[in-house]
């Protein structure tokens, strides 16, 4: 329709291209500082891991519930005649039928009755009871109920009739070769209604597995060694109050002892005292170094990769790039930002814990200990206070794996049958090194009040 | 002069300087913008704080590859649309008009004393669909297709709002300027 662009549009495109306008002053006022966030591929590498560990913790202790209580089912069935064949075993509703090695098992008469049997699950002979037996297996049937042994009138009740219908002649049995099934259920189908006998009441077992998770505010302490550089930064650093948090899954070996594993997210950390911070410092510096100030702490020097930050202490722990005293926060306007530097580090953990009820009553108490594994997820080093904080940068030299052992004792109280509320302070001590500064290591060890709920199943 | 990439690498590591001397040098452009879109100064001053938060939120996405202006600027842009997509409801049937053919236009060389705050006023006195239009289509360079699908309209009343909008506007720089039409072919 139009074949050529307006002359009105292009005097107003050109007339505008370059035109500033002043906003009002407090429109800068009204917006906040800058969230820093994460690397958000660290965040979802970290939940893929962490889902990862809980599937296959959970996947390997399935699998080892599984077999460590699975006997060998029976599913061919030798029948007096010399004859095996398959009989569907429903395992679900059947106890587990264990055969000894080298045993034949005898079938149970087809009744469509159940048997008002005892629960027994398997019963091997006597030596000595092959001849009875054999003896009752020629006699009438009425007299083999009279008598009182169990194993012998069950014998009876289950393949006696058909050996003697068939040849009447005495089955030879070694002792080795009898079992008597009597408490298996064989599922009833058209093709094989073998047998149908009492109903066998689910046994109660107590749950095996547990899943939970715990919350611990924690606080980390720093040991003064023999290395005197080390012990002068860290007299210099505080601790401050940091957390400790996850989710556990655990597989009840025994009535009193527990293994656990999980994982959780740690964090560690202590404030560097008496430093300096000022602000404005890029005004006067355009640099392409990554960070222009170092700050020598016990667990490693924090770069301050925030250029806008000029730093500066009465202790030697301030180093910097920038050649001489340029940078002199009373000749160049600079506001002081803060007084101190807050470290945190936050680990993403796999603990393997091994729990030991000492008490196992409705308010117990435990003993746990065991190991975890860290790897390091986030190492921030900011000043200021709540949302007025300006990031500093990160530490140098912390390692990132780490390994830690921790004792506990836990106060334990059963809600329900499946929910159980743990109470435990947790100590904690540094295996390896959390990092390596100047040839000195630095182990540092931490005490947790760790609460959560576990579910039972 | 810092470089944009220093500043935006400060920003991103929490310098609240750095984010000052962003805001500092970029927002007279972009405040000119919002008042382009938003017609008046409060409106605008809404839209560039709104605009600014989420520059600083979004700055990590930005990949160095484009002009970074440009890319506050569409930022900038969307915050007002959506602003305006909010309170007002351009597709209604009395939107769609006759799609008028244009009057011959005057020469632009009569418009050269025109000041840039004289073209920036008429802009912002233009009805709010009309100027959403004549900013995108004019100003932005869209095409009435994606004009529409932004502002939930047809691309028939994209059109005929141009085209009312550019006639508003012929009028009110006529009247400013004194010209007496000088018809040229066109």
């Amino acid at each position: 329709m139009f074949e050529r662009e307006p002359n009105i549009d292009i005097v107003f495109r050109n007339g505008l291209k370059n035109l500033e306008v002043l906003p009002p002053a407090d429109v800068w006022d009204n917006i906040p500082p800058m969230p820093v966030r994460t690397s958000r591929l660290r965040i979802i590498s970290g939940i893929a891991a962490g889902v990862a560990a809980l599937v296959s913790l959970t996947l390997l202790a399935t699998w080892y519930g599984r077999n460590s209580n699975t006997p060998v089912l029976l599913t061919e069935v030798t029948t007096p005649d010399g004859d095996t064949r398959d009989v569907p075993l429903d395992i679900m509703e059947a106890s587990p039928i264990a055969a000894p090695a080298g045993a034949k098992v005898i079938t149970m008469p087809r009744t469509a009755e159940p048997a008002e049997l005892p629960l027994l699950t398997t019963v091997i002979p006597a030596a000595d009871e092959p001849a009875r037996l054999l003896a009752q297996v020629q006699a009438d049937i009425p007299a083999i109920k009279n008598q009182a042994d169990e194993p012998a009138r069950l014998l009876a009740q289950a393949d006696i009739p058909a050996i003697r219908d068939q040849d009447n002649t005495p089955v030879e049995l070694l002792p080795e070769e009898i079992t008597i099934v009597t408490a298996g259920r064989f599922a009833k189908t058209e093709e094989s209604p073998l047998v149908t006998l009492a109903e066998i009441p689910a046994a109660k077992t107590d749950p095996r597995f547990i899943v939970g998770a715990s919350v611990s505010p924690t606080m980390g302490f720093s040991r003064t060694g023999e290395d005197a550089r080390i012990t002068g930064l860290i007299n210099s650093e505080r601790s401050r109050p940091t957390y400790s948090t996850g989710v556990s899954v655990g597989y009840r070996i025994s009535d009193r002892l527990t293994v656990h594993s999980g994982i959780g997210l740690a964090s560690m950390g202590q404030t560097i005292t008496d430093v300096a911070i000022y602000a404005g410092l890029s005004d006067y510096y355009a640099v392409k170094s990554n960070y222009l100030y170092s700050l020598e702490t016990a667990t490693g020097t924090i770069l301050a990769g925030n250029t806008d930050l000029y730093l500066t202490d009465t202790k030697d722990r301030v180093g910097t790039l920038i050649q001489g005293n340029m940078a002199d926060p009373s000749k160049y306007n600079l506001t002081q930002v803060g007084s101190d530097i807050h470290q945190v580090f936050r680990y993403l953990e796999l603990p393997v814990m091994v729990r030991y009820r000492l008490i196992d009553r409705k308010v117990g108490l435990n003993l746990s200990g065991g190991v975890a594994y860290g790897l390091l997820v986030g190492n921030t080093a900011y000043t200021g206070q709540g949302s007025e904080t300006i990031m500093v940068g990160h530490t140098e030299g912390v390692n990132e794996f780490n390994l830690s052992s921790q004792v506990g004792l836990g106060m334990e109280y059963n809600v329900s049958q499946k929910i159980t509320f743990n109470l435990e302070p947790v100590f904690r001590y540094y295996v390896t090194p959390l990092s390596n500064f100047s040839g000195a290591i630095y182990k540092p060890y931490s005490l947790g009040f760790y609460s959560g709920f576990y579910f039972k199943f | 002069m810092a470089k944009d990439k220093d500043i935006i690498d400060g920003c991103l590591s929490g310098s609240r300087r750095d984010q000052e001397l962003l805001y500092r040098r970029y927002s007279p452009k972009l405040y000119a913008v919002c008042l382009q879109y938003a017609g008046n100064t409060e409106e605008a001053r809404d839209v560039l704080q709104e605009g600014f938060i989420k520059i600083f939120e979004n700055l990590s996405r930005f990949s160095h590859e484009g002009s970074f202006e440009g890319w506050m600027r569409r930022i900038i842009v969307n915050t007002a649309l959506e602003r305006y997509r909010n309170r007002y409801y351009l597709n209604r049937v009395d939107d769609i008009e006759e799609v008028t053919e244009p009057e011959a236009e005057p020469d632009t060389s009569d418009f050269a004393g025109l000041e840039a705050f004289d073209l920036l006023n008429m802009i912002m006195e233009l009805p709010p669909k009309y100027r959403m239009v004549f900013n995108l289509y004019a100003i932005e360079g869209y095409s009435h297709k994606e004009i529409g699908e932004m502002l939930g309209i047809s691309e028939g009343t994209s059109k005929s709002n141009l085209s009312r909008a550019r006639e508003i506007l012929q009028k009110k720089v006529m009247i400013l300027t004194g010209v007496t039409r000088r018809m040229v072919n066109v």
